[in-house]
């Protein structure tokens, strides 16, 4: 009980804060990017804070009980994406002035068509990654509580909803940033205290390879048992690290900074946040596959570790900490996942107003709900993984190309985005509905980035070649790169001025 | 005689128009002259792209070199040394990347 009641205490703090946040949210660019006057470390504390969801809390830990040590690699993915969003994306991104990747995609390729295109795209992205963040709401709050999950993903589903559609992308931004520090405090506390407080045989049972076999100390992937280790490694990593740089709502989160330079700089801070906390989900997992090795429901460890380690009212207190923690993983990853949905389904698809975006909001969590309750079976990192192999194998060419090389024309990018879009996801879908040996093809199908990735990318170049590159082009190019007051923000760059007014 | 007008100061009317032009691609804007810049040092900006094009070229090739070397370190490594390099030896290595990055990404911002 104690568990449900810290998890209502989340919620009702991120309500508080989130309807604080509310009086700002008057404009479109308002509610979606806050109208750019997010200080920067609050900035980056609100990417880690939504960035760090339910996946790396529950799923991580999961998959190492499950999977052996190799499932550190997700972990080394998720944080070496940024290190492509420093030196790739932010600045460029930032100076665009767009407000989403579809926005983008129109400034550079001029084709209201792409930007639709990719309005499509942001969709099936987000909504992939929206059904592993209920999945894992429902089954926390089924641990804690006995609600049935299906209950446990609807009521999340409202509470996400309401806390949205109320106050926009500026409330998010508080919302995850007290997210972001609440996740590492009762996700990193509890850890460290039992850590330090297990007994030391535990503790070395924990760290020490000598009686556990060898293949799950192996630090390699071998996911469902295919024999193919390395292969599996790398498409992992290409899928986390690419996915990271090309997903549509932590490519938004950049324009709430106050300019380019910000915008690299907060890359690096996140890199940073991402480093301490990730550390912790991997304890979680190393000392679970200690004392809850035969559980079959391996997402919920993190959950479980604290009661089995310290029984009485130590764990259960552990035990509440840590389910808040897992909600507040849940909480900001999915608010941010829901409005970066809803400017997708209103702003880019249908020519945005407010009311619409509040519209989308719902109709989002409605589609991430209704899908979630059939993907109780699936592992949280496994949905996770997708979202992120159709982000590397279709925002991320379109960016790297769009940004660096002017090459690029709408023409190939649209062939590039149909093909990488078509290519990821159809292979994730043949790896759950077609019945194959595990093996490298398996491998292939149900971490498809190994060569979805370099097609998209071939694909985009080879057909932007035929077509011929429009004279402005040239300069949509530049604009990205020219630092100053030359640069395509200038125009913007008196935000505050320019809101100010406007909200007189 | 019921129409609704509405009433703004100048200085608000001009933050608008300078935001709806703003929100326009430069490719519909294209004809007549983009608001407040009107031209662009096209030789400058083009000598900053190619600047700025090596450097993030330079740090993409460091990044995969730098997790190919921790797989195939990973891939030898056997028992506790193994979960000790995944655990501590990725995290440094990333920041340090990206910082240096951003480092000689605004020193060439400074130069051009």
């Amino acid at each position: 009980m104690l568990g449900l009641a810290s998890i209502v205490l989340v919620t009702a703090a991120s309500v508080v804060i989130g309807v604080w946040g509310v009086k700002a949210a008057r404009s479109t660019p308002d509610f979606l990017v806050a109208s750019r006057r997010i200080v920067p470390g609050w900035n980056a504390l609100a990417i880690a804070g939504e960035y760090v969801s339910a996946a790396s809390v529950l799923g991580l830990a999961g998959l190492l009980v499950k999977n052996g040590v190799g499932a550190m690699w997700y972990a080394v993915g998720f944080t070496a994406g940024y290190v492509l969003v420093a030196a790739l994306v932010a600045g460029p991104m930032r100076r665009s002035g767009a407000y989403t990747v579809p926005d983008f995609a129109e400034y550079r390729l001029g084709s209201p068509r792409l930007r639709r295109m990719c309005g499509l795209v942001v969709l099936v992205i987000m909504l992939l990654y929206l059904i592993p963040q209920f999945k894992a709401a429902g089954v926390v709050i089924e641990l804690v509580s006995g609600i049935p999950y299906w209950v446990g993903v609807i009521g999340a589903g409202l509470v996400v909803a309401s806390t949205i559609a109320v106050g926009g992308m500026r409330s998010a931004t508080y919302v995850q940033a007290f997210h972001y520090l609440l996740k590492l405090a009762f996700i990193a506390g509890p850890a460290l205290f039992l850590i330090f407080l297990a007994d030391p045989g535990l503790r070395s049972a924990a760290v020490n390879p000598a009686e556990v076999d060898a293949d799950w100390m192996r630090p390699m992937l071998d996911l469902d048992d295919s024999g193919r280790p390395v292969l599996a490694t790398v498409s992992v990593l290409i899928a986390t690290t690419l996915g990271a740089m090309g997903l549509p709502h932590v490519v938004m989160r950049f324009h709430t900074v106050s300019g380019a330079r910000a915008a690299r700089r907060v890359a690096v801070s996140v890199i940073v946040l991402l480093s301490a906390f990730y550390l912790f989900p991997i304890a979680y997992g190393l000392l679970g596959r200690v004392v809850t090795p035969e559980h079959s429901e391996t997402d919920i460890v993190p959950v479980l570790v604290p009661g089995a380690i310290a029984p009485g009212a130590i764990g259960t207190v552990l035990t509440a900490l840590v389910a808040a923690g897992a909600f507040a993983a849940f909480l900001s990853t999915s608010s941010g996942l829901l409005l970066a949905l809803a400017g997708g389904l209103s702003h880019d698809l249908f020519g945005g107003s407010l009311p619409r975006l509040r519209l989308g909001v719902a109709v989002g969590t409605g589609l991430a709900v209704a899908l979630a309750l059939p993907a109780a079976d699936v592992d949280i990192n496994v949905l996770v993984g997708w979202a992120f192999a159709v982000a590397a194998s279709t925002f991320c060419p379109l960016l790297a190309l769009g940004i660096w090389w002017r090459g690029l024309t709408a023409t190939g990018a649209a062939v590039g985005l149909l093909i990488g879009a078509g290519t990821s996801t159809g292979a994730a879908l043949a790896s759950v509905l077609v019945d194959i040996e595990p093996g490298a093809v398996s491998i292939l199908l149900s971490q498809p980035a190994l060569w979805t990735v370099p097609l998209a990318f071939a694909a985009m170049i080879l057909a932007s070649r035929p077509s011929a590159v429009p004279e402005w082009a040239d300069e949509a190019v530049l604009r990205l790169h020219i630092p100053g007051r030359h640069s395509a923000e200038i125009a913007r760059s008196r935000k505050p001025l320019d809101v100010r007014s406007e909200a007189d | 005689m019921n129409q609704r007008v509405r009433v703004t100061s100048p200085q608000t009317r001009l933050a608008l128009r300078r935001r709806t032009d703003a929100m326009r691609p430069i490719s519909r804007r294209a004809g007549r002259p983009p608001i407040a810049s009107t031209a662009i040092d096209m030789a400058a900006a083009e000598r900053a792209l190619r600047r700025q094009r090596r450097l993030a070229v330079l740090t993409v090739l460091l990044l995969a070199a730098a997790l190919i070397a921790l797989l195939i370190a990973a891939d030898l490594a056997s028992g506790r040394l193994g979960w000790a390099l995944l655990f501590f030896a990725p995290y440094p290595l990333l920041v340090l990347l990206a910082a240096a990055h951003v480092r000689r990404a605004e020193r060439v911002e400074a130069d051009s």
